[in-house]
């Protein structure tokens, strides 16, 4: 049932038609893409037409521009409104580019869930950069972080979705939103007067936006180049099972599953092999090595007194390693020391932060004038309303 | 052509073609850069540190894009880490906010314009 493609022919990796969702098509690379330089701009061009992209790049610069935060006697409140519909025509225009170019070259998409979170995660993140209220802001990186957080589902990254929305949207950004309410003065209402100096107005909207947007384009345009020129993922085998290699350094969990499966007798565990210890099972051919194992002889060794073999009938149907048990696998065994590092900047990060924000501050003359004189009147004004 | 469903990418990672993940590298870009945007042109310290998050979640994106195309948990791992450099960043970030707030009572970056050597 399983068709294999050589891609010998295929010189670019996208858009030659290859449609791999009629049965189990497995790729095998017999060799990498065909260093043919003359590629490179057909490989943007199957994405999104190029002159497409840079139009989009400089209305979306001129639409950021015009919604970044100004004062309102400058017409702000209506150049926001603007620069919010020209963001969202290009949202639109970016989303039929790419559709079109897509239905044209039959190359697959993404898919359909990737645009409603694409739209929501950029258009969280624009209204982010553009709104006065840092609360608001901050709250609207909490919707970009579950937009993103979908399309790492999309992305099968199950356990990093839930990881981010625990972390930053649970504990970073809670975070955030008391510190801006230790450090704001909360304005009553809705005028640009009772606004925090520093959010009313940005700083050199024009100049950044562009600048912003020429990067994106050619970040977009040298991605889009390169795509093409991706080496094909390896694997040990091309069998579907080929994602459950992992289960051999698991043999616990194997025997976990087969236990609740009730394939264990009493005293029977997964083999394992007596040098690595990793389970004797084999992914393709689905057969399991079972052993009996009763005591420990002189050396240590368990002692082994009978062995059977599961066939791939037997296998148990929730018998596979899931995303989680890759991600920990991955993590503890090829990259144990990042762990290290990584609680050695948490502790630092804990210790610094402490040491920061418990040192007391003396504040300058003419500001300890300024607030003294500020209580002095607010006694006054009391004193002069009780008697 | 166009399918609603891919099963096959939501129970085991398939290879895709590029072009799949292709859109996701330009939301990752896209992101990257207005948070970059946002950290230019905005005076508040809080929501300049706020764009730095974003520029950290759109590296996450990047690097869980390119590690479904190669099928591996490493870009997942290295995502991990991310997540531990932006806690650290922001805690200390935090910090930084309420010691300078608690100096001048302002939240603006110009209001340490004296600095600039």
């Amino acid at each position: 049932m399983v068709r294999v493609v050589d891609e010998e022919h295929a010189s670019l990796g996208i858009g030659l038609g290859h449609n791999t969702r009629d049965g189990p098509v497995r790729r095998v690379c017999s060799k990498r893409f065909s260093p043919d330089f003359g590629n490179e701009r057909d490989t943007v061009e199957q994405i999104i037409d190029p002159i497409a992209l840079y139009l989009i790049c400089g209305l979306g610069a001129a639409g950021v521009a015009l919604a970044l935060p100004r004062r309102d006697r400058e017409g702000g409140r209506t150049m926001t409104i603007v620069g919010g519909l020209l963001l969202a025509v290009t949202f639109g225009l970016g989303a039929l580019m790419l559709g079109l170019k897509a239905g044209a070259s039959d190359s697959p998409l993404p898919n359909y869930f990737f645009y409603p979170f694409a739209a929501i995660g950029l258009g969280g993140a624009l209204r982010m950069i553009t709104h006065k209220r840092p609360v608001y802001s901050a709250l609207y990186f909490i919707m970009t972080i579950i937009a993103s957080c979908g399309m790492y589902l999309l992305l099968s990254a199950e356990f990093m979705a839930f990881a981010l929305v625990i972390i930053y949207a649970g504990a970073i950004l809670i975070t955030y939103l008391f510190v801006i309410m230790l450090a704001t003065q909360a304005p009553t209402g809705d005028k640009d007067e009772l606004l925090d100096e520093v959010d009313a107005e940005a700083r050199e909207p024009y100049l950044a936006s562009a600048i912003g947007f020429v990067l994106i384009g050619l970040l977009t345009a040298a991605m889009f180049r390169g795509i093409g020129d991706l080496p094909q993922p390896t694997r040990d085998t091309t069998l579907p099972q080929a994602e459950d290699a992992v289960l051999l350094n698991l043999p616990r969990k194997v025997d976990r599953v087969l236990e609740r499966n009730d394939l264990l007798p009493e005293g029977w565990r997964v083999a394992r092999d007596a040098e690595t210890g990793r389970a004797i099972l084999d992914v393709d051919a689905r057969t399991i090595t079972l052993e009996l194992v009763d005591g420990e002889d002189a050396h240590g060794h368990p002692n082994v007194i009978a062995t059977r073999v599961l066939t791939s009938e037997e296998w148990p149907a929730d018998l596979s390693a899931n995303n989680l048990d890759r991600l920990g696998y991955n993590l503890l065994n090829d990259h144990p020391m990042m762990i290290e590092v990584a609680g050695i900047i948490l502790l630092m990060a804990m210790l610094g932060a402490t040491v920061l924000a418990r040192k007391h501050v003396e504040l300058e003359e003419d500001l300890k004038a300024a607030q003294a004189r500020k209580l002095g009147a607010y006694i006054g004004d009391q004193q002069g309303g009780a008697s | 052509m166009l399918q609603i469903i891919q099963p096959a990418q939501l129970a085991f990672p398939e290879p895709v073609e590029a072009s799949v993940i292709a859109p996701y590298l330009f939301v990752s870009a896209a992101m990257f850069v207005i948070g970059l945007v946002g950290f230019l042109t905005r005076k508040n310290m809080i929501i300049m540190f706020l764009c730095t998050e974003l520029m950290f979640q759109a590296a996450g994106l990047a690097l869980i894009a390119f590690g479904r195309h190669h099928l591996g948990a490493d870009g997942q791992t290295f995502v991990i880490f991310v997540l531990c450099v932006a806690a650290a960043e922001a805690a200390m970030a935090l910090a930084l906010v309420v010691l300078l707030f608690r100096h001048r009572e302002s939240l603006g970056a110009s209001a340490w314009k004296e600095l600039n050597g």
